[in-house]
């Protein structure tokens, strides 16, 4: 799991790369700090790489979009593959989630 | 207007009907009869007139006679008036019909006899006595027996006329002139007769006690007629009337005449008068007699019909309450046929030959997990009862093995379900088994049912105990056991009615002939369930024949023949670490069995966030423990069972979140077991020897 983080002056650009699964939610809880001090900056996470997410993982998206939204930003996902986005489907995260 | 009531209603009409018809009927005979009657009576009355003018034409000719026979003498002494009485008496004596006998000389004949003289003999007392009548006080030239003869000059009878004052004018007189020989009139010789005996005579011999016969002369005057006694006077004037007006019956038509003339001087009619009523009285009566014969033949017909309608209600309700129950047997019998499995793979087969509409046994069988549970069960007794507790026992099996895995627990959900309602006091002798195909191994547990055969070289009982049938006592224990199967082995299951079907001589057919059966179908190759089932049922039913079945048949065939195993397994520590070392595991194995990539990924994720479960939860903090994952698959399923040994935690029971909250209501936790139940197609939970052990099935394909 691979994770690329640049801060822009208007937003946040974030590339997830490899599986988000159990063990790299744990690791990636530090990596992704920034995400959290984003201030009312919007976030955009390209998931092209992504191979697989599990609930962990969502947990972690869950967590930034609640901070973003209490900011007032937006979260965005970008390109999602097949199977991310059947777990965000069989998840009802696609409701909550704004994807592109 | 309901049916009985039209249907009696018309029972009625047709009595009644049948009353009309027997009324015409006795109508049309009795006029017929009546006709008939009329006929004979006028015939008979014919008969009684003309046998009346005989005697009366007789009496007058006789009369004639002695007055032709004697009037010699008469003439003889014609002129000698004393000698007159004499010759008289010679004449009526003659004659006994003739009451008096007279010689009424024309005027001045004998000068010394004055001018009206009539020397009379009479009979009176029995005696001849004589008399002279003429005087001015008889002039008896004004009298028709005198005047007639005399002017005519030829005998003539009178009129009758009354000789004294009594009712009838009863009295007639032939009157014969007498020439001088000069051929003038001399005298007239007159006979009289009395003629009150012809009315006794006439009326002596009548058929019917109120038929009487009279006399009339030309003019209608009553000659002689009834006594009083017979007939009353009245009633002889009313039929005097009708005559005159030529009538022949009266008004009310109750008295019928018929009239006959003499066919000789006076011509006098004679008349016979009868009662038509008194005539037909006896068929009247005939017919109030025929016609209570009739009413009480109507009365026994209309209560036959009755008894017979209602018998044929009865049985017309009896045997549409049979329809009806065994329309419902039909239905209950369909509902039955339902619940057994009716689609057998090539390894399984099994048959229910119930011995009455409804039967007491069942067999079934269903995949799930890479497990195959089966049961056989039969109930006490036979029929519906049998039939309904069956229904709710194979039910309950569904049900119960839907989430539970062993066969002894199984057993147990059963029994307490059956003994807290079983108020019937049935009881139910079940097996239960549960064949694991990835891993060989067979767990059952028995219910007081017989003992299954495993075949392989032959056919063995399989080591099984027997316990106590379900129904009997609450809390009765139900031993599990289990051995390992080979593949290609068979297991032969079926109900007491195969072993205690009975020949002729009442001689059960035994487990003993059964594992001979079977051992020879081994022998022949013919083990294969469908086969073997019809081997053994046609051997049965060979050594039964000609004795009614009485017990439900029941066979169940499975064949072990799990194919081509694919099987692997994992041990990791309880660290969230060791989810990669999972992972890659669980890769491997879905590329050895070409599971599409996606497809693989839903499979990897369900199992990772199981085991994440597990480590989370069936750990408290810094207890160690192994998690150990097993893999199977027959290429057409993937089995993934994840046990742990840390403290009972059934993730299935968790509530699922729920997915349409909005995003700050969405609770962290709880995903897991969403996206596990999810992506695989069954989960499953049992506890198992101190052990969680969580089964997740996805069928490939």
């Amino acid at each position: 799991m691979n994770t690329k983080v640049q801060v822009l002056d208007d937003k946040i650009l974030v590339s997830l790369s490899g599986e988000f699964d159990t063990a790299a939610a744990e690791e990636m809880e530090k990596s992704l700090q920034p995400l959290l001090d984003c201030g009312a900056k919007d976030i955009f996470i390209d998931c092209t790489e992504l191979d697989y997410i599990s609930s962990r993982g969502l947990r972690i998206l869950l967590v930034f979009l609640k901070n973003a939204k209490a900011n007032g930003s937006r979260l965005v996902l970008q390109n999602v593959n097949d199977v991310v986005r059947d777990v965000l489907e069989l998840t009802g995260f696609v409701t909550i989630f704004e994807i592109e | 207007m309901d049916s009985s009531k039209r249907n009696r209603i018309a029972r009625v009409g047709f009595v009644v009907l049948a009353a009309v018809l027997i009324e015409a009927i006795s109508i049309t005979q009795y006029q017929r009869v009546r006709s008939i009657i009329e006929e004979d009576m006028a015939v008979q009355s014919k008969v009684v007139l003309s046998a009346m003018v005989s005697d009366v034409d007789h009496m007058l000719e006789t009369t004639e006679h002695t007055m032709n026979e004697n009037l010699w003498i008469v003439r003889r002494y014609l002129d000698n008036p004393d000698s007159a009485f004499a010759a008289l008496t010679y004449l009526i004596d003659d004659n006994p019909q003739v009451a008096a006998g007279f010689l009424a000389y024309v005027p001045d004949y004998f000068p010394s006899k004055g001018r009206l003289f009539e020397p009379c003999a009479l009979r009176r007392d029995g005696a001849i006595v004589h008399s002279q009548l003429g005087g001015p006080e008889h002039d008896y030239t004004l009298s028709e027996f005198y005047q007639k003869p005399a002017s005519e000059l030829k005998p003539s009878w009178s009129n009758p006329y009354p000789d004294a004052p009594e009712y009838y004018a009863n009295t007639i007189t032939y009157s014969y002139p007498i020439l001088d020989a000069k051929g003038r009139l001399a005298a007239v010789c007159g006979l009289d007769m009395n003629l009150s005996w012809l009315g006794d005579t006439l009326n002596s011999h009548q058929p019917y006690p109120s038929s009487f016969g009279m006399l009339l002369t030309q003019d209608g005057l009553l000659v002689a007629g009834p006594p009083e006694s017979r007939t009353a006077p009245d009633k002889v004037e009313k039929m005097l009337e009708i005559l005159r007006i030529g009538a022949t019956r009266t008004e009310d038509k109750k008295l019928a005449i018929q009239t006959s003339n003499m066919l000789r001087a006076p011509y006098w009619q004679v008349v016979e008068v009868y009662s038509t009523d008194e005539a037909f009285s006896r068929i009247l009566k005939m017919r109030r007699q025929s016609w209570l014969l009739v009413l009480i033949a109507l009365g026994i017909l209309f209560f036959m019909i009755e008894r017979y309608t209602r018998g044929e209600k009865k049985l017309s309700e009896a045997s549409a309450e049979k329809a009806r129950l065994s329309g419902e047997l039909e239905v209950a019998r369909n509902i039955q046929e339902e619940m057994l499995p009716k689609v057998f793979p090539d390894n399984i087969f099994g048959t229910v030959k119930p011995a009455l509409e409804v039967g007491g046994d069942l067999f079934d069988f269903y995949r799930r997990d890479g497990k195959l549970f089966f049961c056989i069960g039969d109930v006490s007794g036979k029929g519906v009862p049998a039939a309904m507790l069956m229904s709710v026992i194979h039910s309950l099996f569904r049900i119960v093995s839907r989430s539970e895995d062993r066969p002894s627990f199984i057993l147990k959900t059963l029994n307490e379900q059956i003994c807290e309602r079983n108020s019937a006091n049935l009881f139910v002798t079940f097996f239960v088994g549960c064949i694991d195909l990835y891993t060989s191994k067979f767990y059952f547990a028995n219910a007081g049912h017989d003992k299954p055969f495993v075949l392989s070289e032959s056919a063995e009982l399989l080591p099984v105990k027997a316990n106590l049938p379900l129904g009997v006592f609450p809390d009765t224990v139900f031993e599990e056991q289990s051995i390992m199967l080979t593949p290609g082995q068979s297991l032969f299951l079926y109900t007491d009615g195969l072993t205690e079907a009975k020949n002729k001589a009442r001689v059960n057919f035994g487990r003993t002939r059964l594992k001979e059966c079977i051992d020879k179908a081994i022998a022949d190759s013919a083990a294969v369930p469908q086969t073997l089932i019809s081997r053994v049922g046609a051997a049965v039913s060979a050594y039964s024949h000609g004795v009614t079945q009485s017990d439900d048949l029941t066979m169940l065939v499975i064949n072990y023949a799990p194919g081509k195993i694919l099987s692997d397994k994992i041990t990791i520590t309880n660290d969230l670490s060791e989810v990669r070392r999972l992972n890659e595991f669980v890769k491997g194995f879905l590329e050895q069995l070409d599971v599409p990539v996606r497809e693989a990924s839903h499979l990897r994720l369900a199992l990772e966030e199981s085991v994440v479960n597990s480590i989370s939860y069936a750990y408290p903090k810094g207890l160690k423990g192994e998690i150990t994952v097993y893999a199977d698959s027959d290429f057409k399923e993937v089995r993934f069972t994840v046990v742990d040994s840390g403290v009972a935690f059934d993730p299935t029971a968790v509530l699922s979140p729920d997915t349409t909250l909005e995003a700050n209501e969405r609770p962290i936790g709880g995903l897991g077991i969403l996206l596990t139940r999810k992506l695989v197609d069954s989960v499953s939970y049992c506890r198992k020897h101190g052990n969680n052990v969580l089964s997740l099935t996805k069928i490939l394909i």
